[in-house]
């Protein structure tokens, strides 16, 4: 058993050449061991979501590797072969345009579960009402179609729809930017009830008080490097980077005053 | 510069319906109420489907071009009655004394028009065409927009999420409005552009006397720049009050907002979340809408119209008839 479960090496990915080349990601290494809840932080354009897509496996690097229990995930054109490809799974941001509009929450669910468990219509669709249930949807909703459902609803069953293939890492990007406060803090309530049942996660968002309050250790990413890494809250309490400090010092009320002291102090 | 003694605007025992040719008309607002002074700053809070949008566009007359109607109450800026406005009415106050910032930073400009242009028609509207080059070029510069020149002669795609709501911001200010409406200004922006455009709100709002709503679903914002808050909930106000009353909620949908609230939350503490969800328009119940979502609800909760603000205008206002209840919370 490799020491870290999900591991990036030196990875950058670059898009286009000349003069519209875009670095995105320039050579970040980031670690994660089973059971933990982790955060990448940064702003738009930061390179947050191209380094989640190349930790899912869509994105395959430019330059360094992605490792899976001490397995490199790319090989060649292919990624998370064999049994490490349901292990990691990934939830968008977006509740309204990831779900199919034509299939029930239950469909949704059922479908992902019949692929990674190869089972029949019937078994599939208990386990997926029993997968839905657990995020909080009734079967009342589960039948209901994407357009049915509020945006917090629908990216619940996203978030079902991941767990299907019982994952040991969920990779989740900005889940919250999208719905109501309510609804946020009923989806943080559902991951930290998977984070106590070992899931890893990877929560990468621009909201600095959804990372606070779910993730141990933070990556807070500037132009696609990683400016400032560690323990969540020494980080939230003592940030060294003055970009950090800026971040922090952005954000309105209580979260905000001690880095905007210390931004004040010099 | 002279405040008069009565609000700059008053929302008065509004209700919004969406009339329909077949089915029944569709309440969609009932019973806000509110006042806002002037030069104040202030919230409106409420999740999705509260009618915060739609109070916005009773506030700027455009509730009849999406469908809706003010069927009773009323609007009185500065005095004047505008429930029965007609359009002409309006196109002299719109976009003069009454400024408006759209949501979408991102789709706001229009794409075809240069910064130059789209200030320069938002500058006509004044009715002064002259200087209007130098003064759009004020207008950035009041906007905090540095390298004015290229940035007049450039078309929204060009500039940042920040930078375009900047731009909206200086076409709003514009006429120099009595009063500005921020319908979630920052939402889908950085944290560190959100403090940029709410530390240029409040400039704008001492330096020229602006009063301004900003609506927002977040708490945590409204807090720390306004100075009173109007909360929502299915389409009614449940509770009015300063940043400082509202430490102390009255109502129990402002309770569960706050502590609700992960900014305040112990990290991997569980959050408390709202009973259900509020409920849809036309799902509405007799009494209360906040009933079937309430920990501390009593049997006449449920009865009669959805209860008025009790209290004074400019005083700490709830809708909650059992505030005697709330300490069980």
């Amino acid at each position: 058993m490799a020491e870290f479960l999900l591991e990036a090496k030196n990875v950058s990915v670059t898009f286009g050449s000349g003069a519209t080349k875009v670095e995105a990601v320039k050579n970040v290494s980031l670690t994660l061991r089973a059971g933990e809840p982790i955060g990448i932080v940064g702003e738009s354009g930061s390179g947050k979501s191209t380094l989640a897509r190349v930790l899912a496996g869509l994105q395959v690097p430019t330059e360094g590797e992605i490792f899976f229990n001490g397995e490199p995930v790319y090989k060649g054109a292919k990624s998370y072969t064999g049994e490490a490809r349901r292990q990691v799974q990934m939830v968008f941001q977006d509740p309204y345009g990831s779900l199919n509009p034509q299939l029930t929450g239950l469909n949704a669910v059922a479908e992902a579960v019949r692929i990674h468990d190869k089972t029949n219509k019937e078994l599939s669709e208990t386990r997926a009402l029993e997968l839905l249930r657990r995020m909080g949807i009734a079967e009342l909703d589960a039948i209901k179609k994407p357009r049915q459902l509020s945006g917090g609803q629908r990216q619940r069953v996203s978030v079902a729809r991941a767990l299907s293939a019982s994952p040991t890492v969920l990779l989740a990007d900005e889940p919250t930017s999208a719905i109501d406060q309510s609804a946020q803090a009923q989806l943080l309530n559902l991951f930290r009830g998977l984070l106590d049942d070992g899931l890893a996660i990877v929560l990468v968002s621009h909201d600095l008080g959804v990372i606070r309050y779910l993730t141990n250790r933070v990556y807070v990413m500037k132009d696609g490097v990683f400016v400032e890494s560690g323990i969540t809250e020494e980080i939230f309490n003592d940030p060294r980077e003055e970009y950090t400090k800026i971040l922090l010092a952005s954000i309105p009320g209580t979260l905000g005053t001690a880095a905007r002291q210390k931004l004040q102090q010099g | 510069m002279s405040t008069p003694n009565k609000p700059l605007i008053q929302i008065k025992d509004v209700v919004i319906g969406i009339p329909h040719k077949r089915r029944p008309t569709l309440i969609i607002v009932n019973n806000a109420n509110f006042d806002i002074n002037y030069g104040e700053m202030v919230g409106i809070v409420g999740e999705s489907g509260s009618g915060k949008t739609m109070i916005c566009r009773t506030m700027i007359g455009t509730l009849e071009r999406r469908g809706g109607k003010i069927l009773s109450g009323d609007v009185v800026f500065e005095g004047q009655s505008l429930a029965t406005a007609s359009e002409s009415d309006w196109k002299k106050l719109r976009g003069k004394s009454i400024g408006y910032v759209p949501q979408s930073a991102l789709a706001g400009p229009n794409p075809v028009l240069t910064i130059e242009a789209q200030l320069a028609e938002a500058l006509r509207n004044t009715g002064d065409t002259k200087n209007i080059k130098a003064r759009s070029k004020e207008l950035l510069d009041l906007v905090k927009i540095r390298r004015v020149d290229t940035v007049m002669k450039q078309y929204p795609y060009q500039l940042s999420g920040g930078m375009r709501q900047r731009v909206m911001i200086a076409c709003a200010l514009a006429t120099s409005p009595k009063l500005l409406i921020a319908d979630e200004p920052t939402t889908g922006l950085d944290v560190t552009v959100q403090s940029q455009i709410m530390d240029l709100l409040k400039e704008i709002r001492s330096s020229m006397g602006t009063a301004i709503v900003l609506i927002s679903h977040d708490l945590a914002l409204i807090d720390e720049v306004c100075d009173r808050v109007v909360v929502m909930h299915a389409g009614a106000t449940v509770e009015v009050g300063s940043v400082k009353d509202l430490e102390k909620p009255r109502h129990p949908y402002t309770i569960a907002l706050n502590s609700s609230r992960i900014d305040i939350a112990e990290p991997g503490s569980e959050l408390v979340t709202i009973k259900g969800s509020a409920p849809s328009v036309g799902e509405w119940n007799p009494g209360c809408r906040f009933a079937d979502r309430c920990s501390i609800v009593q049997s006449d909760c449920r009865i009669g119209d959805h209860p008025a603000l009790i209290g004074e205008s400019g005083t700490h206002q709830t809708a909650c008839i059992h505030t005697e209840l709330l300490e069980r919370i």
